[in-house]
């Protein structure tokens, strides 16, 4: 089964590139089984569809701006996703990675297993590193994710 | 009691657009075009090295960033007077030609298709009649009615169970609607299937550019492309052979679906060729240099004053004397330092955010003006640039579609013909990307091997400017070399052109000027207004994104 761990976020704006400070954090203090991709997907929205149709499983790692305190990790299904969960725009052409799965779900490619993890922020003023509470979280939710993947490696559907 | 409505942002994935309109009754009567965002990078380069700039200065943005590193290479290219070996140029020429490709299939299909065409709507069409339509207008074999009813049964299933997500949130049926169930049913089709198409034409750059978006294989004189045709290490006869497929599928997809969806679109709204024009001072610049000093270019470049095409001014190459010596912009009503109006070599880049204040300053936008007039940048340029200079492929495509939709070019001055020329310039950019890799092909094959001509900075004091017509139109980089590091460096970018605020006389940029008269149905549905806004391609660099799961919006219209 392939993996394919997504990391989304502007990195100038602090905790808002939080997705690709977490891709980074993985490749140098992990190795990971040869099925698993780490894709550092910046802010390309669209332009990542097709990463996303090639893997069957996909953990999309994003800031999101929910009440809470910062370095709170919120899971979210596929199902949130196509619930209208996401936020109001103001036309269905501002494309994100969230509505890129959208897409894919009507163009009939879309993985079943979709995830995000969704990390509130602390800070998103200019600056290219993370907020401390953030930093602080970030090998916790690191091994998480991994600890995850593992037991799921362990016991093949 | 005239009423003024915020749309913020416009646009998503390329940045922040603020526009402000003033709407009276049914139509706007001002409006006003704020950048929401600095870019601030024309700071970051100074102090640097002039061969460095091209990988900076491609950060401008997220999604056209080859432009941004072609302008700066030519601007250090015209500073030294280098020359440019052929195959390089041919190298640099397919980028550019099918980055165009990828840039207008996304902008068509994923940036401004779904203001006309009505996703719900589509649920009513009959799948074998919208095949019929299909095959009528085109002998693209992907348009079958077991195709139209595959993608209609999934969107029916979201429907139903409520999860249209992002589409929910369209203007489904709003009165200025007017697309046939069956055409709209059609479009949700080629919509779903552009996605693959603009991923074959990015494949191809990112294989002469080594990474896409941000290419890798620029150098001041040349390119680094290693190109050995039997060569198993190196860009070989079988890769390029693959990115030739590649383009061809590309080519194909423009030439059979998305051109003549523009004209089927342009058909069933034929009234929005008289709504949009604004500003019909029109610029482009020759593009595709066919030779090492570029002085021969494959598509011309001009100037238009006041929508006449009688009396174009030719603009032959990029060291053109009156294009050089009579850009200005002005800071007049932007959020930087002073009132003034500066040549962009000696232009000031010295931030001063104050708050929005339409009869102040207003935008992080520069006032971009030629001979102080505001000019229109953009494929509706080039095209009518080429038309009015006798460009056979280009008055092949104009006078065809003239003929088959009932048009005069004075119709093209509108937001229906800035859609209608990007899709002949698509057309045009397919070609081209072709015929540039057979001309590489050849020129290798006859033996030539070089790529660049190596150069060092010199000392002294240099001034030069990259011109390159972009996507979205007249792009320039101007940089000041002292001592071999950067002492100045401006971008005047396709969107600072059209996207430009008042200037010191208050003379309204493009979009503003654009929306004048804009029709406006419902106020809290300000439909009309994108359209006119999304056929310039909007794009003001570099986004900020965070999603916000309680559903709130990220994106405000206020009506006031």
């Amino acid at each position: 089964m392939k993996t394919l761990i997504l990391g989304a976020g502007n990195l100038l704006l602090s905790d808002e590139g939080f997705g690709v400070h977490f891709i980074r954090y993985l490749e140098k203090h992990y190795t990971l089984h040869a099925d698993v991709e780490l894709f550092d997907a910046g802010t390309l929205g669209l332009m990542i569809g097709h990463k996303l149709e090639e893997a069957d499983r996909v953990y999309i790692v994003d800031v999101v701006a929910a009440p809470g305190t910062p370095g709170t990790c919120i899971r979210y299904t596929k199902e949130d996703f196509l619930l209208q969960r996401i936020p109001i725009k103001l036309s269905p052409h501002q494309i994100g990675v969230q509505e890129m799965l959208l897409v894919s779900s009507l163009r009939g490619r879309c993985p079943e297993e979709i995830y995000l993890l969704g990390i509130i922020p602390c800070s998103l003023e200019p600056g290219t590193e993370l907020s401390p509470p953030l930093q602080q979280r970030l090998p916790e939710l690191a091994a998480q994710l991994v600890s995850e993947l593992s037991a799921a490696a362990e016991c093949p559907a | 009691m005239p009423r003024t409505i915020t749309l913020d942002p416009v646009t998503r994935i390329e940045g922040h657009l603020r526009i402000d309109v003033e709407v009276d009754g049914d139509h706007v009567t001002k409006a006003w075009s704020s950048a929401q965002m600095w870019r601030g990078i024309e700071v970051i380069l100074k102090g640097r090295d002039p061969q460095d700039a091209w990988t900076y200065a491609q950060r401008f943005c997220g999604v056209c960033t080859t432009v941004h590193a072609i302008s700066s290479i030519r601007a250090v290219e015209h500073a030294l007077k280098v020359e440019v070996p052929i195959n390089a140029q041919l190298v640099r020429n397919i980028m550019i030609a099918q980055h165009s490709v990828q840039d207008h299939l996304v902008h068509f299909y994923h940036l401004t298709a779904l203001d006309w065409v009505d996703i719900v709507s589509a649920l009513k069409a009959d799948p074998s009649k919208t095949a019929q339509l299909a095959q009528s207008l085109s002998p693209w074999p992907g348009n079958s009615g077991t195709e139209f009813k595959a993608v209609q049964d999934r969107l029916k299933a979201f429907v139903d169970g409520g999860k249209l997500g992002i589409f929910a949130s369209g203007y489904w049926g709003h009165p200025a609607m007017k697309l046939a169930p069956e055409v709209n049913l059609m479009a949700v089709a080629h919509y779903l299937k552009a996605f693959d198409y603009q991923r074959k034409a990015a494949q191809a750059v990112a294989i002469l550019g080594g990474k896409n978006p941000h290419i890798q294989n620029l150098v001041v004189g040349g390119v680094a492309t290693a190109i050995n045709l039997d060569n198993l290490a190196t860009l070989n006869i079988e890769r390029l052979a693959f990115m030739r497929t590649l383009m061809e599928e590309a080519r194909d997809f423009v030439q059979q679906v998305y051109y003549p969806d523009v004209l089927a679109l342009a058909a069933a709204y034929k009234e929005w060729f008289a709504i949009g024009a604004g500003v019909t001072n029109y610029l482009a610049v020759p593009e595709f240099p066919a030779d090492t000093r570029s002085t021969r270019f494959g598509l011309g470049g001009g100037v238009i004053t006041n929508g006449n095409l009688e009396n174009i001014r030719v603009i032959k190459n990029h060291q053109d004397d009156y294009l050089l010596g009579n850009i200005q912009e002005s800071v007049a009503r932007a959020w930087y330092h002073g009132t003034d109006s500066l040549h962009p070599w000696k232009g000031v880049t010295e931030p001063n955010y104050t708050d929005f204040n339409a009869d102040a300053k207003y935008s992080w936008c520069k006032a971009p003006r030629l001979e102080g007039q505001p000019v229109q940048v953009g494929p509706l340029a080039q095209i009518l640039v080429s038309y009015a200079a006798g460009d056979a492929r280009v008055r092949r495509l104009v006078d065809d579609a003239n003929a088959q939709l009932g048009l005069t070019l004075k119709d093209y001055h509108s937001t229906m013909g800035r859609l209608l020329a990007r899709g002949m310039r698509a057309h045009i950019m397919a070609d081209l990307s072709l015929d540039s890799l057979d001309q590489l092909i050849a020129n290798i094959a006859s033996g030539d091997q070089t790529y660049a001509n190596p150069i060092s900075i010199p000392d002294g004091e240099f001034q030069g400017v990259g011109f390159h017509e972009a996507p979205r139109g007249c792009l320039s980089h101007w940089m000041v070399i002292k001592n071999r590091k950067i002492d100045n460096y401006q971008a005047v970018v396709p969107t600072t052109w059209n996207a430009s605020p008042r200037d010191e006389k208050g003379v309204p940029g493009p979009y503003e000027a654009s929306l004048v008269g804009n029709p406006v149905s419902d106020p809290e549905k300000p439909l009309e207004v994108l359209r006119t806004i999304h056929s310039f391609d909007p794009c003001i660099a570099c986004a900020v994104h965070t999603i916000d799961p309680e559903g709130k919006p990220v994106t405000r219209i206020k009506v006031g």
